[in-house]
């Protein structure tokens, strides 16, 4: 089972605060939709508005066209999973799993076939007959999923759920999660902090920021053509270099020019913009470490992160600002180098005063 | 090598004297209830002329035959048994029914309400005791079942731990059972209250005990001798009976006494020790 979920200028106020403003949002059946976004930005709060475990003040939530927003959360046919996972310590996880399915009156063989089913999906038959206390957080969690499963829910939704495992186990559960998604083909709703498993799992990707969506988008639209500078900054690791500019805009594509003379051609048409100040931003990878004298810039060598696969270089330029580039995993360049920086004029994204944002290689 | 020997030795003596202290202060504690199955075992005439027979044979069950034949102790013990198991019960149900509302329910008032029941733990029972004797005269509850059971159930001290109980626990858990379609009453019961069953044992256990060796209400609202509870049945005892059934007789009624407190012990020991030390608060 699968639905379609429609948030309709929704709005939420804990007293004189507001905590989600006038906020739409399109679901489609069967996607895979992670909000991501700071603490305190209204992701948790959305998705516990879903839940029904938070009012509406104002707005509706449509699952298949039908307003579930006026509906106990029990009724809106939806499974959730919490961040502590919420397992009732003194059931056994059989009991754990049962439980929801009782409360509607389900017959017990219905039950047993479902419970039997899902703890094949997810391999925990083993663990059936034990208590939240005997497992570990790995298998608490799969019993979290589990739990939901078992309800055969229109949709699923996760608040944080990878955010008490360890590095590890986060990422092998966060691949299984997307092959659970892969077999289930269900509706999945995915909060989270953590860019990493924004980008990794999500169909679409919904950013938050001080209440309000900034953009929605695939993991790679949001990450190459980030629609404000909060986007640009909060996606990605590490986060995008940003360098206040100045506009050369004489030729078809605009020139930025740094406060200490530095200027790197973009691919941004001069006509799109005009005259202020703006912000240049440019990913570690795409400024490439090259002998001095040869980029656009020169820079002394702060830190550097070596990766295995590629070294991240943080570069100090002549007015302090750090500019963080990207060489190969063998790179020779040592702390305290003096080096250049090549910025791919290609990848370049220009931020207005308002935040909105320019591509490079938009028309 | 030789460090650690002398820090096993030194610990080995250590244990040695606490333990010596432990059996000592056993002792003091033993040693009266000793005492009194001791005396209980004695004809009353052999104690009145020798104190210290009750070290030396012969011992008798003739006190207990006649316990069972002519005491009213059985029926102090029953008395005793209904006012203090009904007690633990309505206690037990309104706290955490109380304790439930006041640590999850929104209601106007809640907090005023709460630091009403609060200032409840630091009146002492003496201060309402004659207003209380008044109104339970004026509603004949005097020498009746629910008039020893119902003065206790005002219980503060189990409202307070109950709502601190209840909301140690993580909301999420209700949360869960919201999803799962389960009513407010199916949560409390199915998912709260089951787990709430270590402090409902600290709670039920100081109940029980505290009810059990009440005295100053008994004695005021039960005037009949087949009211009597348990301890106002043995002080009665004391008063009319030593010198004349004898000190032999009383003290089995005693051992009579002590045998269900005793029981319970047995039953609940591990979480005695547990509501003693105060680790099962969480």
């Amino acid at each position: 089972m699968t639905a379609d979920i429609e948030i309709r200028n929704v709005s939420k106020h804990f007293g004189a605060m507001t905590v989600l403003d006038d906020l739409s949002l399109s679901i489609k059946a069967r996607e895979f939709i992670v909000f991501l976004g700071p603490s305190g930005c209204g992701k948790s709060t959305l998705l516990r508005m879903i839940a029904g475990l938070e009012t509406v003040d104002t707005g509706e939530i449509a699952i298949n066209n039908e307003r579930i927003d006026h509906l106990p959360p029990g009724k809106r046919g939806i499974a959730m999973v919490f961040q502590s996972y919420a397992l009732y310590p003194h059931m056994s996880v059989r009991d754990n799993m049962a439980f929801g399915l009782e409360n509607i009156g389900m017959p017990r063989d219905v039950i047993d076939a479902r419970i039997k089913e899902s703890a094949r999906i997810l391999e925990m038959e083993h663990l059936l007959e034990r208590k939240p206390g005997q497992l570990s957080g790995g298998q608490r969690q799969r019993v979290a999923i589990g739990r939901a499963i078992v309800k055969e829910p229109k949709a699923f939704l996760f608040d944080e759920p990878l955010s008490n495992l360890d590095a590890a186990l986060r990422t092998r559960t966060r691949i299984e999660l997307a092959q659970l998604h892969q077999r289930l083909q269900s509706t999945m709703i995915f909060v989270t902090h953590d860019q990493v498993e924004a980008m990794t799992l999500a169909d679409r990707i919904v950013v938050m920021n001080n209440r309000k969506i900034e953009q929605i988008g695939s993991p790679m639209e949001i990450y190459d053509r980030p629609a404000t500078k909060f986007v640009a900054g909060f996606v990605g690791a590490p986060a995008m270099n940003f360098v206040e500019a100045t506009l050369d805009r004489s030729s078809r594509n605009a020139t930025a020019r740094f406060a200490d003379g530095v200027s790197v051609q973009t691919e941004i048409a001069s006509g799109q913009t005009s005259d202020g100040k703006y912000t240049f931003g440019i990913r570690s990878e795409d400024v490439g470490i090259v002998p001095v004298g040869q980029g656009n810039a020169d820079g002394v060598v702060d830190v550097l992160e070596r990766l295995g696969e590629r070294t991240l270089v943080y570069a100090r330029l002549g007015d302090g600002q750090q500019i963080v580039g990207s060489d190969a995993g063998n790179s020779r360049v040592a702390v305290g180098d003096k080096v250049g920086l090549a910025f791919d004029g290609r990848k370049s994204h220009l931020f207005g005063e308002t935040g909105r944002a320019w591509h490079a290689g938009e028309v | 090598m030789r460090a650690p020997t002398i820090s096993i030795k030194g610990r080995a003596f250590g244990d040695r004297v606490l333990l010596a202290l432990v059996i000592l202060l056993s002792l003091v504690m033993v040693a009266p209830v000793l005492w009194v199955i001791g005396l209980s075992l004695k004809e009353n005439a052999e104690l009145m002329a020798n104190p210290n027979s009750v070290f030396q044979a012969p011992y008798t069950l003739k006190n207990y035959i006649n316990t069972i034949g002519t005491s009213s102790v059985f029926v102090w013990v029953r008395n005793s048994i209904i006012v203090s198991g009904g007690l633990t019960l309505g206690t037990l149900i309104l706290s955490s029914l109380a304790g439930y509302g006041f640590a999850r329910l929104n209601f106007p008032g809640r907090n005023v309400l709460f630091v009403i029941v609060l200032f409840g733990l630091a009146v002492p029972e003496q201060a309402v005791l004659v207003a209380r004797h008044q109104i339970f005269s004026m509603l004949n509850f005097h020498n009746t079942y629910h008039g020893l059971i119902l003065p206790g159930l005002s219980a503060s001290f189990g409202v307070f731990l109950m709502t601190q109980y209840f909301k140690a626990i993580p909301k999420e858990l209700d949360e869960a059972a919201m999803l799962d379609n389960a009513s407010r009453f199916r949560t409390f019961w199915k998912v709260l209250l089951p787990l709430t069953v270590p402090a409902q044992a600290t709670l039920g256990i100081f109940t029980f005990l505290g009810a059990w060796n009440d005295y100053l209400w008994p004695l005021i609202s039960a005037t009949k001798k087949d009211m009597y509870t348990l301890t106002v049945g043995m002080a009665s005892t004391q008063t009319n009976f030593a010198q004349s059934e004898g000190i032999g007789f009383l003290m089995a009624q005693a051992v009579f006494a002590g045998a269900p407190i005793l029981i319970v012990y047995l039953f609940f020991q591990k979480y005695i020790v547990t509501a003693v030390s105060g680790a099962a608060v969480r």
